[in-house]
């Protein structure tokens, strides 16, 4: 297994160093942010989720050792789960349609679009929105992909070949409608 | 599903069509094993046509961009990273301390037992000389020579 370019920076967070907690700040909220806005579709609830992982990394890092997964690994699974608390306390993932209520307010042209492909990632399957997001946007390796959601590769390429043909289908039929 | 790198994997319309939707148009995405097998076979007709077809998803899901986290949120988390930091070096100061006393308690103890073995046994309290008793034992009239002399 290659070397993790975190573990250092981790270790020194583990031991209070004030810098290195700032650098990990800096290098990782906007990775986490991302992940939690895109897999929850609300900024609000996602920037609770970033602070929520930072307080786990805070309580973590100083006994956290490498061992099969890297630290963005670790803690994109950490993201990960709470995201899946608060879908859970939503229970989203009972649905597979659209969301009946559409903001009805004009959007300009690139954020309609923009908005279109929030709507559909939102109404993909979880697992599938999940394998989507690491790979396309956290631009992750299949290999690390698979780590993350404790999964074999081709199990992932599964996940992500019925992700797109849903967003494929559901955007068509968005399209369609508009 | 991935093929044996040694023997250099195979590549054929299939495998491409497979590998573009999965992980989109853009083989920097693919798995790094077949990227080279890949790219040989992307400028074929079929090769073309798959990653235009996969291509038209990959330019809308890049639309969706995500706001960068704000000054407050930073803010917030570092608040709470120097509360951990501080509670950490007050428990650190507080384990030290209380190995320190430890270290004091095993010692009074270990001084303790020192002493105790050192120590000679010190004569009971209910041991009373009297006046007769001498260095040789009890020089009193002997009870046996008083009964002779009677």
């Amino acid at each position: 297994m290659s070397a993790d370019p975190d573990e250092e920076l981790v270790r020194r967070v583990g031991a209070g160093d004030p810098a290195a907690v700032r650098t990990l700040v800096a290098r990782k909220l906007p990775r986490i942010l991302s992940l939690a806005v895109r897999m929850l579709g609300d900024a609000a609830e996602a920037e609770d989720v970033a602070q929520e992982t930072f307080v786990r990394i805070w309580r973590h890092a100083s006994s956290w050792r490498r061992g099969n997964a890297r630290f963005d690994t670790w803690i994109h699974r950490v993201t990960l789960n709470l995201c899946y608390d608060r879908l859970r306390r939503r229970r989203e993932w009972v649905t597979n349609d659209l969301p009946d209520v559409v903001d009805p307010a004009p959007l300009p042209d690139s954020r309609e679009e923009t908005h279109r492909v929030e709507r559909a990632l939102q109404a993909i399957a979880p697992r599938q929105r999940e394998a989507i997001i690491l790979v396309y946007y956290q631009e992750m390796s299949n290999i690390e992909a698979a780590a993350t959601l404790e999964i074999s590769v081709d199990a992932l390429e599964s996940l992500l070949s019925r992700g797109r043909r849903a967003l494929q289908a559901i955007l068509a039929r968005d399209s369609v409608h508009d | 599903m991935t093929k044996d790198i040694e023997d250099g994997p195979a590549m054929d319309a299939e495998r491409f069509a497979a590998l573009a939707e999965a992980y989109g148009g853009d083989l920097r995405r693919w798995p790094e094993a077949e990227r080279e097998a890949a790219a040989a076979f992307a400028p074929s007709e079929a090769g073309q046509a798959i990653s235009r077809h996969a291509g038209t998803l990959d330019t809308l899901l890049d639309s969706y961009s995500v706001q960068p986290p704000g000054k407050a949120l930073h803010g917030s988390i570092l608040r709470v990273a120097d509360r951990h930091l501080v509670q950490r070096r007050r428990q650190r100061f507080w384990w030290l301390g209380l190995g320190l006393a430890g270290i004091g308690l095993a010692g009074a103890v270990a001084g303790l037992a020192l002493v105790t073995v050192v120590t000679p046994e010190a004569q009971p309290d209910h041991y009373v000389l009297d006046a007769n008793a001498t260095a040789f034992g009890d020089a009193g009239p002997d009870s046996d020579t008083i009964e002779e002399d009677l």
